[in-house]
């Protein structure tokens, strides 16, 4: 039995964080091609659409990477709270796709309204988002167990074939969370899950191009970024199964470097204890970690 | 092994849908018609395979064509012939515009289905949803279920019935006449039978059940002066209908003849338990599972069988001693099992059989083939039968084709007894003649005589006639 | 020298099989076992050695409740998982990460006793992969090595590598290492020893010995061997398939290492399983060993790449001068190199990918145990699991063992997010990142 007909799972992470859209959406002289944050929903909504509409079966899950603290925005499997519920009256939509959009742009909307002046500059919780994304899947991996509800949705568990995650990141590399985001990786690589990574604002990331390497997803530094959407769907839609006929691309090198524990700054040449192999990046008497 | 039905998943992805190659077969303008509706064009975007649906996805969001080369150049030199079976599909579906060269979207498509996955636009195709009712308490997805089910199941009861004179409750006389018109039953004594065709189809998944039937359905709507477009229109955005919700035939807006549909359509789907009304004139309705999932491959019946908490999915155990133990009180179940297992005892909530060769005989006398047989075993096995491997006992597998086999040992061939040969030599000379033209399907030195095809008589014969002539 | 009689090494009284302390409790453990311990020796008669069980009782080890669910039984399992681990130490532990292992099987002829099923020779080899499998998982830096022994010799199966799929390849064949004669406990660690004596002093080195034989061959006193290791800080741990020998358990008390007794297929695993984490570095020890006043900080330089892909134009690589487009870019000479971790053969930098440390890291950071919601008398704003947005159950559970939270929420003492029990075991078995305050 192919597994293709069960449908396939895509978590999204979307990096939300307010400094960074806000410079993405500077005119001309920053930018050669500027992308504010309702453009890039738009699009985002589409391809959130396109995944819906490909089969009835397809499950999604949206996480949003706020600064500092990070929240499930939408999940197939789980009921639209009553305050969220899509205007019902509209016979010009596919109420799924109603559900996904209200729900997603609903929630952004009242989290950023709601985040404090000071925070806005804090570093998006990408790795908290990445772990919720994690744990979702493995939920639904996780063989059947005590837990009826998922049933009672229509949702049968342990039936999640290839899940995959797509991080869309507009933020640069938090070198604090270079640990996390590598346990991320194994987790992902126990669960089989596949890691997709869209850098849309911003330098290279070094840990999440490991992370789509490592797990076999792929990687895109967005370079043209008016034509987002046809990025998402060419590279990003297409379940596993699909990519073994119509490639997508990959990324070109895969940077290994790692952070050090000491100043957290990203480096290629590092001291590691021959111990505990915590890395620095200057020589120390005396392992800090393992002492 | 080639099976004739696949499970309902497997033929999600290995083969086309059903209803695609009746779509082909229709003329552009009438596709082109159909796809003015975002609701259809969404359908049937859900019908192709995964492999077309992320081309027209690649190609939805561009402008301009592009060159097919540049599309062919993702496609890994394995996935190549999957690639171009995709590609003709989609053009024989004008859903890419004729061109060998350029790759685009036929307009009308990209423009309903941009509309499709953003929303907007007045088309109303997605069904319009009915303003709160207050005289009457919304019907439940319970309701709604418990509905489909008993109309579906009348329909098949009926069918299974037919054929032991036992009485059941009828269907209406539109849903007979259609069964008659699909071939599945026929009336050669005056009353309804179910033919071999008929029992095939009752060993198909509910989902590829529903659409033969929706596919003759199409077939008919010409006759009956019916606007083709409108009909698929109107199924494909009862397939994107939501589960439980009221929708209003007010506002499906459109000329006379279109009304006009609609309403038979409203009347025939009632009938065949893909949507519910209050009351036959009552102006909203409520799409039912059978419907809401017409384009999905779950499954489009609340699987449980009456109000009994049984397994959801499979209910059969089969042994190896062709012992059946089916775990239902379903009558509509029972019968079908009762096509080809001998059935010894009921319980309340238990049916215990076995597989003889006489019922298995009696079942390829009806039409059914083993093949069938052997996919309902397995789409229908027990959970506890899925640890197996195989699923099914090897040995019952093979008996059941075996007992097939045996239907088939005879095999007929036209053609002439050559005897009475004068002599060895002759026989032998006659013979070899033959055996050249490779027409020789029986011989026997002893008896001196041969059995040659039908194709081969006229050479033997001239053969024949100019030795004794020559020999005259 | 004449094989020792067993008799005389075989300490009677012992109870072998409760001597490794602190066993975990593991769901899969056979039936007897729990009894067992607190019953003592005399009177565990109830099918828990193999060779009095035919059959295995799966079922003993699961209770129903008076409903008749499993549902108990699973979550005393997991409740005795969180438990153990609020027992482990919160504090970073010195791990030893850098481990050089060799696998000492036994290949005489007491192994095709069918005592553990097909023989113990073919589950040894079973159990032996997915112990080498698992091993690489949780030590990318370490290195396995293979020795036989047989027909009174130690024989060199698979030499020292840092590549499972080396060290798989080497016991892959069956028939290479068919079992014959008597076994050498002194040859073999003498053969073992020698293989690791140059390497450097802040890796570990560690001998595993999967003993089906009661007997030994050695040609001088075993003693002197034993002494050796203790010298060159070897680690011998043994995992018995018989019984145990007094000169097992010697080695593996003497040099600091593991020793146990299989008793049945399950235990076998458990027992050698549990030698994959890596060894908790005991400060005493090490500092004894190295002598020296500064007993840490063996710094080691290394080098990140830069992975080219698949696709770049070909270039010779230095390993192999071979021309290839893969390969990755040694940081500070920019030679290329075919596979990491290695030494770049240019400028001799460790070259290691940052994934191969990460690996370990959750040792060295582990997630601070959550702590069970006691009662719902404190609603927290949120209703659904913190990380998998499963919703809360609204009624309690009643009668929960201790650990368990009756309310089915755990919460991080970090963040105070509240999270439910699969996800719970989820991020400290898995993950090892708290999803709420991403540490």
């Amino acid at each position: 039995m192919d597994d293709d007909s069960k449908g396939s799972h895509l978590s999204v992470v979307v990096d939300l964080s307010p400094l960074y859209w806000a410079r993405s959406a500077l005119p001309a002289p920053e930018n050669e091609f500027p992308l504010t944050l309702a453009a890039f929903l738009a699009q985002l909504l589409a391809f959130l659409n396109a995944h819906v509409a490909c089969a009835h079966e397809n499950t999604l899950a949206v996480f949003g990477a706020f600064p500092g603290k990070s929240i499930l925005l939408y999940a197939s499997s789980a009921p639209i709270p009553d305050g969220l519920a899509p205007d019902t009256n509209s016979a010009n939509a596919y109420p799924p796709f109603n559900a996904v959009d209200a729900a997603v742009v609903q929630r952004i909307t009242a989290e950023l309204d709601a985040l404090p002046e000071q925070d806005e500059e804090a570093p998006s919780a990408l790795v908290g988002a990445l772990a919720k994304a994690l744990c979702y899947v493995n939920r639904f991996t996780l063989p059947p167990s005590a837990n009826s509800k998922a049933q009672a949705n229509g949702f049968h568990p342990g039936v999640l074939p290839d899940p995959r995650i797509l991080v869309l990141s507009v933020s640069p590399d938090l070198a604090t969370s270079y640990i996390p985001v590598m346990n991320a990786i194994f987790s992902a690589q126990k669960l089989k899950a596949t890691i997709d990574v869209c850098q849309i604002y911003g330098p290279n990331t070094v840990f999440l191009q490991q992370a789509a390497h490592l797990t076999g997803g792929s990687y895109i530094f967005l370079e043209r970024r008016d034509a987002l959407l046809q990025y998402l769907i060419m590279s990003f839609l297409p379940p596993p199964a699909i990519r073994r006929t119509l490639s997508v691309p990959t990324q070109e090198q895969v940077d290994f470097r790692a952070a050090c524990f000491c100043h957290k700054r990203i480096i290629d040449i590092g001291f590691v204890c021959s111990v505990c192999l915590s890395i620095f990046c200057a020589p120390l008497p005396v392992c800090t970690t393992c002492r | 092994m080639p099976s004739l039905h696949p499970n309902p998943s497997a033929e999600h992805v290995n083969s086309p849908h059903s209803l695609l190659p009746f779509l082909q077969s229709q003329s552009q303008t009438t596709l082109t018609r159909l796809y003015q509706r975002p609701s259809s064009c969404l359908s049937i975007f859900r019908l192709l395979v995964p492999l077309q649906q992320q081309i027209v996805m690649n190609l939805l969001w561009l402008e301009s064509a592009i060159a097919s080369s540049t599309m062919a150049a993702w496609v890994v030199r394995e996935g190549k012939k999957d690639y171009d079976t995709a590609l003709s599909t989609l053009f024989r579906l004008h859903i890419l515009s004729t061109s060998p060269i350029k790759l685009a979207l036929n307009p009308t498509f990209k423009t309903s289905f941009r509309q499709a996955l953003t929303g907007g636009g007045t088309t109303g195709s997605f069904g319009v949803p009915a303003p709160k009712d207050d005289k009457h308490p919304p019907m439940g997805i319970d309701g709604l279920d418990g509905y489909a089910l008993e109309r579906w199941e009348t329909i098949l009861h009926y069918m299974v019935s037919s054929g032991t004179g036992q009485n059941s409750m009828r269907p209406s006389k539109d849903v007979l006449y259609l069964l008659q018109r699909s071939g599945l039953m026929a009336s050669p004594h005056g009353s309804l039978q179910i033919t071999s065709a008929g029992f095939q189809f009752l060993l198909h998944s509910p989902h590829a059940q529903l659409w033969d039937l929706l596919l003759q359905y199409l077939r008919m709507a010409e006759e009956r002066g019916m606007d083709l477009v409108e009909v698929l229109s109107f199924l494909f955005m009862l397939s994107t209908m939501e589960l439980g919700r009221e929708y209003s035939t007010e506002g499906m807006n459109g000329t006379q003849t279109a009304a006009l549909t609609q309403k038979a359509m409203l009347n025939d789907l009632r009938d065949y338990g893909l949507l519910w009304q209050r009351k036959p004139s009552s102006r909203r309705f409520y799409p039912t599972r059978l419907a809401t999932t017409l384009t999905s491959s779950s499954p489009p019946l609340p699987t449980s069988t009456g109000p009994s908490s049984g397994p959801k999915e499979g209910f059969i155990v089969l042994e190896t001693n062709y012992r059946i133990y089916a775990y239902t009180d379903n009558p509509l179940q029972t019968a079908v099992l009762n096509l080809f297992v001998a059935l010894k005892y009921r319980f309340p909530n238990l049916v215990v059989g076995s597989i003889t060769r006489d019922s298995v005989k009696k079942a390829l006398g009806n039409g059914i083939s083993a093949e069938q047989i052997i996919s309902y075993l397995i789409a229908h096995a027990h959970p506890q039968m899925r640890k197996n491997n195989p699923l099914l006992p090897v040995t019952v597998q093979d008996q059941i084709r075996l007992w097939e086999l045996e239907k088939n040992r005879l095999k007929s061939q036209e053609g002439y007894l050559y005897t009475a040969f004068t002599s060895p030599a002759d026989y032998e000379l006659v013979l070899n003649y033959a055996k050249q033209l490779d027409v020789v399907v029986w011989e026997n030195a002893a008896k001196r005589c041969f059995f040659g095809s039908l194709d081969g008589h006229a050479n033997i014969k001239g053969f024949i006639e100019r030795r004794t002539g020559g020999n005259a | 020298m004449p094989p020792r009689r067993d008799a005389e090494y075989m300490d009677v009284d012992s109870d072998s099989d409760v001597s490794i302390g602190g066993r975990k409790g593991k769901g899969k453990e056979k039936a007897g076992e729990k009894r067992r311990k607190d019953k003592g020796k005399g009177k565990a008669t109830e099918a828990a050695y193999t060779w009095e069980a035919s059959y295995t009782r799966s079922w003993d080890t699961v209770q129903e409740d008076e409903a008749g669910s499993l549902q108990g039984a699973v979550e005393d399992w997991m409740a005795r998982g969180r438990r153990r681990r609020l027992l482990a130490p919160a504090a970073p532990v010195r791990r030893t990460i850098i481990r050089h292992l060799v696998l000492l099987l036994d290949l005489s002829t007491s192994m095709l006793d069918r005592d553990m099923r097909p023989t113990r020779f073919d589950l040894m080899l079973q159990y032996a992969r997915e112990f080498i499998v698992e091993w690489f998982d949780q030590n990318p830096l370490g290195q396995i090595g293979v020795v036989g022994m047989r027909a009174g010799i130690g024989e060199r199966v698979g030499e020292m590598s840092g590549n499972p799929q080396d060290v798989l390849k080497a016991i892959a064949d069956r028939h290479k290492l068919e079992p014959t004669g008597e076994p050498s406990l002194q040859n073999s660690i003498e053969l073992a020893r020698s293989s690791m004596n140059h390497l450097p002093t802040h890796s570990s080195r560690e001998i595993l010995i999967i003993f089906g034989s009661l007997t030994t061959c050695d040609p001088h006193n075993i003693h002197d061997t034993l002494d050796a290791c203790v010298a060159n800080k070897i680690r011998i741990s043994v995992v018995a398939l018989a019984a145990e020998m007094k000169i097992c358990r010697e080695l593996c008390d003497k040099t600091g290492g593991q020793f146990g007794v299989a008793m049945n297929e399950g235990h076998f695993k458990d027992l050698l399983f549990e030698l994959i984490p890596p060894p908790a570095q005991r400060a005493l020890s090490r500092a004894a060993g190295a002598g020296a006043a500064n007993p840490a900080a063996d710094l080691m330089m290394m080098g990140f790449p830069t992975r080219l892909p698949d696709a770049s134009p070909p270039s010779l690589c230095v390993c192999h001068s071979e021309l290839r487009s893969e390969g990755f870019l040694c940081p500070r000479c920019l030679a290329k190199v075919c596979d990491v971790p290695t030494d770049c053969d240019i400028c001799d930098l460790m070259v290691v990918s940052s994934p191969h440390l990460a690996r370990s890291y959750h040792h060295l950071f582990p997630v601070k145990p959550y702590t069970a919601v006691a009662s719902m008398a404190d609603p927290s704003s949120s209703n659904g699991c913190h990380g998998c947005a499963r919703v809360f159950p609204i009624a309690g559970l009643s009668g929960v063992s201790e650990g368990m939270s009756p309310v089915g929420r755990y919460r991080c003492p970090e963040c105070f997010g509240e999270f439910c029990s699969d996800c719970d075991v989820f991020v400290h078995d898995v993950l090892h990142c708290c999803p709420g305050c991403g540490k």
